[in-house]
């Protein structure tokens, strides 16, 4: 068993691996990179060489290309020493690359013959003029580009998914004091007094690495984080994890007591400080708060997490989803051609053959004429608001948990084990209940692991149609704007719950049933 | 015990009810007589035996003569009465009163003033064309490989590790880049739901061709020394034209619920099938007064699903060879 369901999640990683691959291929190959100007005003203001170079900035930064200018290069090699400060101000472009003094002329061959090695192509734009002076962003530049190569992309995403923090994190050449790692049995955060556990580092990415709170699970770690990407246009410097998880709604303010001593109310939950290098000197506000540079927290807010949203609908919706179509399954085939089945065969009917935003709009059309709310809002404190999305989740799942139910149940009732207890005297209900349920209930068993990791994932329509804050449409919106990375992410994301559910489906399946044995013997 | 003997004129009884010596014919006898059977026949006598049939593909006939026969009747330019701020959201009645009663303005008129009646059928045809279309491509390839994937050991290993790949793959996200890639034209949503839509047929028949292909009949098959061709041909392809009749059913319909879906999250056609029409249409629906201009493409494409999914489950149901007793 254990071998089986290694082997599975072997499959399933391999498989998402390759899922993965596509995905890359499929956004950053396959697709225009131009779009992703489309809305950017900045880009149509640029105008000449500096609007090529602007292009190539934010390719970079949506992490399409490679990208070197000669300027990097040459601070580049005025910082590892390998250029005095003499040559490095001596370096500078001529207008034409015929116009070169001999010492850039040198370092521009050095520059192109190390990048052309590596596989970039070397581009040099001429400045552009307009009556003899440079035009607006006409200035010359040389740069070095390429497209990031897929192996590498691969291995560069897979490699950074599960990070450890460790004291090296801030750059070795900044001085932050001491490194290391620091336990105290008394949290400063909560005035010292109180006994409060925490692990705190120095040099670290994460200030607290280990400590506890009011909130559940109470204790909470930072030493390894989970990274699926970070969003460029979604949710600007956050994970995709982070970005479905992090609360949402209006800011719970509360005494906070900042490490300078500094008393007032806030939402900043300082645990989750993590390093952002120059930043105390930058701002006046943070330098009157905080000690050091760990000064990029998450606020508190009143909602749930994307996640938690459609999670909490998601699974009250699946509960009434058993509740409701495994009575009406069982009695559908219990009595057949009966007039709940007729009923229900017209819902089933209904449910698959009508278009899903139909009768969506149909159940918020009928909610809305009841007096429900057909709008979810964070910051309502109404349970109401749950009940429509709950429902136009529920109805479609229960028409098909039923036309699957009573098929699989009607299937059941020709074999010979229940003609054998029907002759052995056994009352119908006694045949229905001991005999076909539990054999008709194994394929429905196998999709309930399915059902309550799919809730995370969230529901697209349902959540649109509905205005829910949930993750089902954090794909589209990506999409829609060029998020390359939280693609990546939701698209990972997704491939794994699914991979997990059809294993856990499988396990569940084995259990309920002896007879089913994933055991190589047995196969 | 005593015999009387009767006359057989005094019982009044025709001369043809009674019995006729025959004579011993050698060739007759070496005769097997049986019902004559005819497996599409008795396929029609159960499908019209129920008289609700009857009326669905009678509605699937009125469907298919407005769908493909209606459009090319009328002149149906959408933005014909644009610049007349007056025909725009209207309702039925009003819409008649301003036009004049004809079946054009009978659902009333829509955003730009269009006849919304007209807009919709003009829509079903490009959705129902493309529902059928997918279906048939997805269906063929599907069967076709469906059968292999089933019988072959060694391309089920390989199968199965693309379909394990290939399901991973958000469809929103496949069929957003295909978009982008080559425009939403009609002939590219297409190509985008039939690039990988097959492998979900496929997958379904892999399984049946599983269930099937051990059983006695085909495994006594086999050992006489048939040719698989002819045990998927003869003894396997008739053993699923049920399955395969239910599975059109619910794939035919989904193609124009999936259409639909698409068009209200932004990706679908550019031409105006009935998604785009209900995507254009969703802000009247809050609209007081205008959620005619709504719910008219939404019922009409519900309409047109169930009557194709009932149409295509009875035939189903009618083609499988145990009810044809």
């Amino acid at each position: 068993m254990t071998k089986y369901v290694l082997k599975r999640l072997l499959h399933g990683l391999f498989a998402i691996i390759v899922v993965v691959g596509i995905i890359m291929v499929l956004i950053y190959t396959l697709l225009n990179r131009d779009l992703i100007f489309a809305k950017d005003l900045t880009w149509q203001k640029q105008a000449n060489n500096a609007k090529v170079t602007y292009s190539y900035r934010k390719w970079q930064e949506y992490g399409y290309v490679d990208y070197v200018t000669f300027q990097d290069y040459v601070n580049k090699l005025a910082k590892n020493g390998e250029i005095d400060e003499e040559t490095r101000a001596g370096i500078s472009l001529g207008r034409k690359a015929e116009k070169d003094d001999e010492l850039t002329a040198e370092y521009v061959k050095k520059f192109t013959e190390e990048y052309e090695k590596q596989g970039f192509t070397i581009t040099r734009l001429d400045a552009v003029l307009s009556r003899k002076k440079i035009a607006t962003g006409g200035q010359q530049v040389l740069f070095a580009a390429r497209d990031k190569p897929l192996h590498i992309r691969l291995w560069n995403y897979f490699t950074s998914i599960i990070s450890v923090d460790t004291v090296h994190y801030v750059n070795e050449e900044t001085d932050i004091g001491k490194r290391g790692l620091t336990f105290t049995t008394h949290d400063p955060l909560y005035g010292g007094k109180t006994f409060s556990p925490a692990i705190m580092g120095n040099g670290t990415k994460h200030k607290y690495l280990l400590y506890f709170d009011n909130q559940f699970p109470f204790i909470h770690q930072n030493l390894l984080t989970i990274n699926l990407g970070e969003s460029y246009s979604v949710n600007y410097g956050r994970d995709v994890l982070e970005t479905m998880t992090v609360s949402q709604g209006t800011y719970i303010t509360r005494p906070t007591l900042y490490p300078t001593g500094h008393f007032e109310d806030s939402a900043d939950d300082l645990h989750t400080a993590t390093y952002q290098p120059g930043s105390r000197e930058s701002s006046e506000l943070l330098s009157a708060r905080f000690v050091d540079d760990y000064t990029d927290v998450v606020t508190e807010k009143a909602g749930m997490s994307k996640m938690g949203y459609s999670f909490v609908i998601g699974i009250l919706a699946s509960i009434l989803t058993y509740l409701l179509g495994l009575p009406l399954g069982v009695f559908m085939a219990r009595h057949k051609e009966g007039l709940v089945d007729k009923i229900g065969t017209v819902y089933i009917v209904f449910i698959m053959a009508v278009p899903s935003l139909a009768y969506i709009f149909m159940f918020k059309a009928i909610g809305g004429s009841m007096g429900l709310p057909t709008t979810f809002d964070m910051n309502s404190s109404s349970k109401l608001m749950y009940v429509l999305p709950i429902v136009s989740l529920s109805l479609p799942a229960t028409g098909n948990l039923m036309k699957w139910l009573r098929r699989y149940m009607v299937d059941q009732m020709n074999s010979d084990y229940v003609k054998f207890a029907r002759s052995g005297g056994l009352s119908e209900n006694e045949i229905f209940f001991k005999h076909i349920f539990k054999n008709a209930a194994i394929p429905i068993v196998h999709g309930i692991p399915g059902t309550v990791l799919g809730a995370l994932t969230g529901a697209l329509i349902t959540e649109r149609v509905y205005v829910v804050p949930g993750t089902g449409n954090l794909l589209t919106q990506a999409i829609n704007a060029y998020d390359n990375s939280v693609i990546v992410g939701v698209a990972l994301f997704y491939a794994a719950i699914t991979v997990v559910s059809i294993v856990l489906g499988d396990v569940l399946m084995a259990m309920v049933d002896p007879r089913i044995s994933f055991a190589d013997e047995s196969r | 015990m005593s015999q009387e003997k009767v006359n057989l004129s005094s019982l009044g009884v025709p001369e043809e009810e009674l019995f006729t010596f025959v004579q011993h014919d050698d060739e007759e006898s070496e005769k097997i007589t049986a019902p004559r059977y005819s497996y599409w026949q008795s396929v029609l006598r159960v499908f019209f035996r129920k008289k609700i049939n009857i009326m669905v593909l009678a509605l699937l006939g009125v469907i298919i003569l407005f769908a493909y026969v209606y459009p090319s009747l009328i002149h149906f330019d959408r933005y014909a009465n644009l610049t007349d701020a007056a025909a725009k959201h209207l309702m039925p009645g009003a819409a008649m009163e301003k036009f004049g009663h004809s079946l054009h303005w009978i659902l009333g008129a829509g955003a730009s003033g269009e006849p919304t009646f007209d807009a919709i059928w003009v829509g079903s045809k490009i959705s129902i064309s493309l529902a059928l279309i997918c279906a048939v491509i997805n269906m063929t390839i599907g069967i076709l490989l469906g059968a292999v994937w089933g019988f072959s050991k060694k391309v089920d290993a390989f199968m199965m590790e693309v379909y394990n790949i290939v399901v991973n793959i958000p469809y929103i996200l496949l069929i957003t880049v295909l978009v982008m890639l080559f425009n939403a034209s009609f002939w590219t949503m297409v190509f985008a739901l039939t690039v990988t839509g097959w492998l979900g047929i496929a997958y379904s028949i892999r399984i049946q061709v599983i269930i099937i292909r051990d059983r006695e009949y085909n495994l006594a098959s086999r050992c006489l020394g048939t040719p698989i061709r002819r045990i998927a041909m003869k003894n396997i392809l008739p053993f699923m034209t049920s399955f395969i009749m239910t599975l059109a059913a619910t794939e035919i319909p989904s193609y124009i619920s999936y259409e639909v879906f698409l068009a209200y999250i932004g990706i679908g056609l550019k031409d105006m099938s009935l998604g785009r029409l209900i995507f254009e249409a969703e802000p009247a629906m809050v609209t007081t007064g205008w959620q005619f201009e709504f719910w008219s493409p939404v019922i009409v494409a519900s309409i047109i699903t169930v009557v194709l999914y009932v149409v295509g489950q009875n035939l189903g149901d009618a083609s499988d060879p145990r009810t044809h007793m």
